[in-house]
């Protein structure tokens, strides 16, 4: 685009729009920068005053301390099991129901679709206890599937992968189904790969959605081996409020995946997040 | 023939596969979304422990002390001055950034992924940053306060104040969220308009009020019914803040839902008489918010 020419009385207007959008910026940039910076402090400067922004004494220690201190690496392992367990399940279970929606005509069709629908209205925070209960009912209590397997169907995803599914041509399909490939196979073989960008959306969602989750572990999950990054450092921060180093490192080491993954899947997850909403 | 190629030639069909096909999202759903709704309206009726082995029914006895209980009259006041304070920042402040980082040069896209970025952090980490940005001796804030000469402000732990840096630190967490769908949002208008505009003589501003405004309606809306849901339903960045103090200022309906049913007590069939509650609420005001919606629509 040909840059605009503007006048001056123009670009004096542009300077307070200027202002507002540093000062947003930085709203954003000096707490993130201040917490990763003051990880490799050493505690006396962390809790000094007047406090400096860049460490004076580089070092490593908080990160031994925070091992000393909690699971740390038994809770990255839980988060990880609970973020990649919780993906990989709502990857398949959405997309086939999405898919299912998306493509097929049979019997209760409306009734299963108008219920789906009606667990988006549905808030978490509403059911907790009762779920919790249930959970608890079926022995899921303080197990990686009771974190899990409640977290799999998000109606959600599948309206998601439901309108990706939607767009695609029915030749596609028929041709498969003169070949003989099954019904399974047209799905997972042909029409999966057609819809990648929207997998690639939801597979990210869910994985944000579940690693920064903390309400849910920490009623399924209280036992310290059992934690999960989220909870488990929440929990060691409302313990032990004067142990900022090692909270510090702690955070970092549960902020540094979801860093790499924005990183890398920036576009996807700004699609995902705008196209299927927020928590 | 074996059984299982029986059973494969059976359910092979586009007809009959599309049920097989379903049945895992639909069991999932009905089990940890539908039936425990269904038990929290049951169980609001009971008088609970943890393991559900003694219950009594106890009528609409739990609702009756929910509206005598002062400390849950004063989470739904919490919870209405975080909505009140958080949804004008969230649909209009977020607007008009919006606008402002639409257009997809070099500027804009950095400045948006900086916006984003907390959207990425987790509550316990934006915990962790604001407590210390904010700490009342050795924070940031506490020591530019000081450098300018003022007294200090002990921000997560004064009555009266501590809601509105509450309220702060949540619409820190998603404002970058509703600013890049809105952004989505604008960008699929029309460059024409604009061009249209622009030859009339409207200004920037004037384009903004006639064009974008009207054309992003829709998203508007969606934000604003996200938002408020979401509001009404706070709990983690009040637990990783202040954990609903002091006094309980700032303790949301969630937080204290939470606290009665995990913390103290185990009172399963208060805490769901209190979900049921706040589930009304949610169901209500977003009834409300929607037939405006449709009506101005119309």
């Amino acid at each position: 685009m040909e840059r605009r020419k503007c006048t001056p009385a123009q670009a004096l207007a542009a300077i307070p729009v200027w202002v507002l959008l540093i000062v947003l910026a930085l709203l954003v940039l000096v707490p993130v920068s201040w917490i990763l910076l003051g990880t490799f402090k050493p505690e006396r400067e962390i809790i000094a005053y007047p406090p400096t922004f860049w460490p004076e004494t580089f070092t490593l220690e908080n990160f031994l301390i925070v091992g000393k201190r909690i699971k740390i690496w038994r809770y990255m392992l839980n988060s990880f099991i609970y973020a990649f367990g919780t993906t990989a399940f709502a990857a398949f279970v959405n997309s086939l129901a999405g898919y299912v929606y998306a493509r097929y005509d049979f019997r209760g069709k409306n009734v299963c679709f108008v219920l789906t629908l009606a667990t988006m209205m549905i808030p978490f925070q509403v059911i907790m206890v009762p779920l919790f209960l249930i959970v608890h009912k079926m022995g899921m209590y303080n197990t990686y599937w009771g974190l899990i397997v409640p977290r799999i169907a998000v109606a959600v995803s599948i309206f998601m992968m439901r309108a990706a599914f939607t767009g695609l041509p029915k030749e596609l399909e028929d041709a498969a189904r003169i070949d003989g490939v099954s019904e399974f196979g047209i799905f997972g073989r042909i029409m999966l790969p057609q819809v990648k960008p929207a997998m690639i959306c939801l597979i990210i969602l869910s994985f944000n959605g579940s690693w920064n989750d903390l309400l849910w572990p920490m009623l399924v999950a209280s036992n310290t081996n059992m934690r999960t990054l989220a909870n488990g450092l929440a929990l060691f921060v409302g313990e032990y409020t004067s142990q900022y180093g090692a909270a510090f490192a702690g955070t970092l080491i549960s902020l540094v995946p979801m860093l790499l993954m924005y990183l890398f899947g920036q576009k996807y997850f700004v699609q995902g997040m705008a196209s299927s909403g927020l928590k | 023939m074996q059984w299982y190629k029986r059973a494969y030639q059976y359910w092979n069909r586009p007809g009959r596969c599309a049920y097989l096909f379903l049945a895992p999202s639909l069991i999932l759903l009905f089990l940890f979304n539908i039936l425990p709704l269904v038990m929290a309206f049951v169980l609001s009726l009971f008088d609970a422990n943890l393991t559900l082995s003694q219950m009594t029914f106890v009528r609409l006895g739990n609702f009756a002390e929910a509206f005598a209980d002062s400390r849950f009259l004063g989470s739904l006041r919490v919870t209405a001055v975080l909505t009140v304070v958080e949804l004008p920042v969230q649909v209009f402040g977020a607007m008009i950034v919006a606008a402002l980082v639409s257009r997809n040069t070099r500027r804009n896209k950095l400045l948006r992924s900086v916006y984003f970025l907390p959207v990425i952090c987790s509550a316990t980490a934006i915990g962790v940053m604001w407590k210390m940005i904010l700490h009342s001796n050795i924070g940031l804030i506490t020591y530019l306060l000081r450098t300018m000469g003022l007294g200090k402000i002990n921000f997560l732990n004064t009555p009266g104040l501590t809601i509105y840096v509450v309220a702060f630190i949540s619409i820190w967490r998603s404002f970058g969220i509703s600013v890049i769908i809105y952004v989505t949002a604008i960008q699929q208008i029309d460059t024409a308009m604009y061009e249209a505009a622009e030859l009339d003589g409207a200004g920037r501003i004037r384009q903004f009020v006639s064009i974008t405004v009207p054309s992003i309606r829709p998203t508007f809306w969606y934000i604003l019914l996200t938002r408020f849901a979401g509001s009404l339903q706070i709990f983690d960045i009040i637990y990783t803040t202040t954990n609903g103090g002091p006094n309980f200022t700032t303790e949301s309906t969630v937080s204290y839902i939470y606290s009665r049913a995990f913390t103290s007590g185990a009172r399963m069939g208060y805490a769901c008489a209190m979900s049921v509650l706040l589930f009304a609420i949610i169901m209500l005001a977003t009834l409300v918010l929607y037939r405006k919606m449709n009506k101005e629509d119309a």
